[in-house]
């Protein structure tokens, strides 16, 4: 506070610690966002496992992974898109294509009949029959795929 | 000495620091706590029932490893609930019962498996399934240490009774 010579009283605030604040608070937020969404979708309801383990960061950076959301009814929802069964087939040997198309551009060469590396991860809804899930396990595995992380919720 | 005050004005500054924490606080989403049971899923292999090592004097020459296969099947009740579940052809009352059984094959010395398949029920929920590997992840060795058994393979059950369909 400040009084000037015709008897004016002036506030002024300190808005330092304030500032810092704010900033800290910025640097927060900054830190813990998450623009990406990591293929999560919304509609589908995990179920709860208590012996799920959260991914390590390390590896979800560095392992290729090939994420398939399946909604109750089954369908594969792919970049937001509902698919059917054979679209969900075709996106998945197609996926698989340009898994192996990447192996020839670095290596050379494919080996016939030779597991991907890429991880299919799994986030199925939790009130989804086995059926279509099973079904797209095998469509999975058959056209490479051997490693596979089946998400659920840490609960209880 | 006439001293100099300078006053920075720290005011727009914060105007726009505060813009930016609404920017964030706004599109703040707190990601859910999702966990994963990694594993590798093989294909279903021809599945053997498990038994006790033969003696090395036996006629019956000892199964090959890779063969030996734990067996659970799941079927599925009202609500695609578990219904019925056994394991190694032994029925299994509860989550609980389950875990114990597993349990005791794990920690036997003599009966040994190379992997687990597990029969299930075409109707039943996602979420039954999810409790059983639940359960096999959650294993422990008789020395108290986890001991999970993640060499799964999944098959389906067909229509008909008891029947696989891997």
């Amino acid at each position: 506070m400040s009084a000037s010579l015709n008897g004016e009283v002036r506030a002024e605030p300190n808005l330092t610690p304030l500032l810092d604040v704010v900033f800290q608070l910025i640097t927060f937020f900054m830190l813990v966002i998450n623009f990406s969404q990591d293929n999560f979708d919304s509609r589908i309801k995990l179920p709860v496992a208590g012996s799920a383990r959260p991914q390590d960061d390390a590896a979800r950076l560095n392992d290729e992974r090939l994420v398939l959301n399946i909604d109750s009814k089954g369908n594969l929802i792919f970049n937001g898109q509902v698919l059917s069964a054979d679209e969900a087939n075709g996106k998945i040997k197609l996926e698989a294509q340009i898994a192996r198309q990447n192996i020839k551009t670095l290596r050379g060469k494919v080996t016939q009949g030779e597991a991907l590396p890429a991880r299919v991860v799994i986030r199925a809804d939790r009130d989804t029959p086995f059926s279509p899930i099973f079904a797209m396990i095998k469509t999975c595995q058959n056209n490479g795929y051997e490693k596979f992380d089946l998400k659920a919720m840490n609960g209880p | 000495m006439r001293s100099m005050e300078i006053e920075i004005p720290v005011t727009p500054m914060l105007d726009m620091a505060f813009q930016l924490l609404t920017f964030f606080i706004l599109t703040y989403r707190p990601a859910p706590s999702e966990g994963q049971f990694s594993m590798n899923l093989l294909p279903a292999q021809a599945a053997t029932e498990i038994t006790k090592e033969q003696p090395k004097d036996s006629q019956t020459p000892s199964l090959d490893a890779s063969l030996r296969t734990l067996k659970t099947t799941l079927r599925a009740g009202e609500g695609g609930l578990i219904g019925e579940m056994t394991l190694a052809d032994k029925p299994i009352t509860d989550m609980a019962g389950l875990k114990t059984e597993l349990e005791s094959f794990v920690n036997d010395p003599v009966l040994s498996f190379d992997q687990a398949v597990i029969n299930v029920d075409p109707q039943l929920r996602y979420s039954e399934v999810m409790k059983v590997i639940d359960v096999f992840s959650s294993l422990k060795g008789a020395d108290g240490k986890p001991k999970p058994l993640t060499k799964i393979s999944f098959s389906e059950l067909s229509e008909g009774p008891g029947g696989a369909n891997p």
